[in-house]
C-alpha cells in the first residue's frame, strides 16, 4: 500500500514539475515577443475590467458593461478583444497576434443598485472616449467613484415612505389611507436597515418584510379609528420591497437580446416577489383563521 | 381633482424609487415628470380600454421619455425608466396572486396571475418597441445639423 502511494506521490510532483516548466517557457516568450506595451494593455484591460465590474454590480446593463469596456479598450490602442458578460461575471480576453495576453474573469453577486455610481461610470466612460482622460487619471477617477456613498438614511426613509404612499393611492385608496401608508414605508425602511445588518438572506429578509408590513397594516386597521382598508395598504406598502431595478434591467437585456441574463434577473425579480407575498399571505391566514373575518 | 391628485402621488412615488436607488439630485424634476406623465397615459386610456393595452401606451410613453431626458441629461435611461414603470409594474396583482395561492383559490389566483402576466408582457412591449428606434433620433442636434457623432455600438455587437 505505501508503496504505491510513494509513486503516486512521485508521478505528481513530477507533473508539476512539467507543469511549472511549460508555464515558465510561455512566460518567457510571451515578455520577450511584447516587452514594451505589455504593461500599458495590462493597465487598460484592468481598468475597463474594473470599469465593467462597478457598472455590473451596481446595476448597469449587460449591453452597457460590454459598450464600457470596448470603448476604453479601443480608444488606448488595445486590439483583439473579447468580452462575455453575464449578470453575475464578465469574462475578458485580449489577444496578441494570435496569442492571448490577458484572460480574467469576475464574478459579480447579484446586489443592490446604485444609480448614481451607473451614471458616474458611464459618464468618466465617454469622457475616456472623447481623449480627455488618460489611463492613470481614469484610475483615478474610478477609485473615487467607488467611494461614492448611498444617501443619507433618513433620505432613504422618507423616500421609502413616499413610495409606498404615493403608490397606495394611485391603487385606489384614499388620501387617509395613502398617509397611513407612507408611514408604513418609513417604519419598513428602517425595519430592513436593522435586518439588513444581521442577516444576508434574501429568502428571510423579504419574507420577514412582507410579514412586517401585513401586520403594520393590520394593526393600522384594527387600532385606528378610520376603518381603513387593508389590502389596499398592503399593495402600497410593498412597493419598497419590490426589485424595480432587477425588472427593468430584465426587460432591457431581453429587448438586447441577452436572454440568459435577462431571464437570470427576471426570476431574481419575481422569486422576491413570492417571498413577500408568502411572508404576507401567511400572516393574513393566521389572522383570518384567529378573527374569522373575511380579507381583500 | 382626482387626477390632479393622481398625477401628484404617482410622481411623488416615482421620485421616492429614484432616490431610494440612490440617482443624482439633478435628475429628480426628470424623474417626478415621467412618473406622473406616465402615470396619466395609463389612468385616462385605462376607464376606457383593457389594462394591458394601457400598460402598453403607458409603457411605451415612459421609454419614450426617458430617452428624451436620458438623451438631454446625459445620463443612463434606467434611472428614469424605473421611476415611470414602477406604478404600472404589477406589484399589487403578483401580490394577489400569491394570497389567493396561499389561502388556496386556485380560479383566483389563475385569473389575477395570467392579467399580471399580460401586464408585464404589454410593459416590456411597450419598451421595446421604443428601444429599437435609432438612438441618435434623440437627440435636438440630430435634427439641425447633418453631421452628428456616430452612434457608439460595441463591435462585438455588429
Amino acid at each position: 500500500m505505501s508503496g504505491m502511494k510513494e509513486r503516486r506521490e512521485l508521478e505528481e510532483t513530477e507533473k508539476l514539475e512539467q507543469i511549472q516548466a511549460i508555464e515558465a517557457d510561455a512566460g518567457s516568450v510571451e515578455i520577450t515577443e511584447l516587452s514594451g506595451d505589455k504593461d500599458e494593455t495590462y493597465r487598460v484591460l484592468e481598468l475597463a475590467l474594473e470599469a465593467g465590474r462597478i457598472l455590473l454590480r451596481n446595476g448597469g446593463e449587460i449591453f452597457r458593461v460590454e459598450e464600457t469596456v470596448w470603448r476604453i479598450c479601443e480608444n488606448f490602442g488595445v486590439k483583439g478583444l473579447d468580452t462575455f458578460v453575464l449578470s453575475n461575471g464578465i469574462f475578458v480576453a485580449a489577444n496578441y497576434e494570435g496569442r492571448t495576453i490577458y484572460a480574467r474573469m469576475r464574478h459579480v453577486p447579484l446586489s443592490g443598485a446604485h444609480l448614481g455610481i451607473v451614471a458616474e461610470v458611464n459618464a468618466l466612460s465617454r469622457e475616456i472616449a472623447s481623449g480627455k482622460v488618460g489611463l492613470e487619471e481614469a484610475f483615478l477617477r474610478l477609485e473615487e467613484i467607488k467611494k461614492i456613498q448611498q444617501h443619507p438614511l433618513w433620505l432613504h426613509t422618507l423616500a421609502s415612505g413616499m413610495g409606498a404612499g404615493g403608490f397606495c393611492y394611485i391603487m385606489g385608496a384614499t388620501v387617509a389611507e395613502s398617509g397611513a401608508t407612507f408611514f408604513i414605508g418609513v417604519f419598513l425602511h428602517l425595519f430592513m436597515t436593522l435586518l439588513r445588518k444581521s442577516c444576508s438572506s434574501k429568502v428571510l429578509l423579504n419574507t420577514l418584510g412582507g410579514v412586517f408590513i401585513t401586520v403594520l397594516a393590520i394593526c393600522g386597521s384594527h387600532f385606528l379609528p378610520f376603518g381603513f382598508q387593508i389590502d389596499k395598504m398592503i399593495t402600497g406598502a410593498i412597493m419598497p420591497l419590490v426589485p424595480g431595478v432587477a425588472f427593468v434591467n430584465a426587460i432591457r437585456d431581453i429587448a438586447d437580446n441577452d436572454i440568459l441574463s435577462g431571464t437570470v434577473r427576471m426570476v431574481d425579480a419575481i422569486l422576491v416577489f413570492v417571498y413577500i407575498a408568502v411572508g404576507a399571505g401567511a400572516v393574513l391566514t393566521v389572522y383570518q383563521n384567529l378573527m374569522g373575518g373575511t380579507l381583500v | 381633482m382626482t387626477l390632479l391628485l393622481n398625477m401628484l402621488f404617482a410622481g411623488t412615488g416615482a421620485l421616492g424609487f429614484t432616490i431610494l436607488y440612490n440617482a443624482k439630485p439633478e435628475t429628480y424634476v426628470c424623474a417626478w415628470l415621467t412618473g406622473a406623465i406616465g402615470w396619466m397615459f395609463y389612468y385616462i386610456p385605462a376607464q376606457y380600454i383593457d389594462a394591458g393595452a394601457a400598460s402598453f401606451l403607458s409603457a411605451a410613453a415612459v421609454a419614450f421619455l426617458s430617452r428624451t431626458f436620458a438623451a438631454r441629461k446625459k445620463c443612463p435611461m434606467t434611472i428614469f425608466l424605473i421611476a415611470g414603470i414602477f406604478p404600472i409594474v404589477p406589484g399589487a396583482g403578483v401580490y394577489y396572486t400569491m394570497y389567493y395561492l396561499v389561502t388556496d383559490q386556485l380560479r383566483a389566483a389563475a385569473m389575477k396571475g395570467i392579467t399580471s402576466m399580460k401586464v408585464a408582457f404589454a410593459i416590456v412591449l411597450g419598451i421595446v418597441v421604443i428601444l429599437s428606434i435609432p438612438k441618435k433620433w434623440f437627440f435636438v442636434s440630430n435634427w439641425r445639423r447633418k453631421d452628428v457623432e456616430k452612434e457608439y455600438i460595441a463591435p462585438s455587437r455588429k
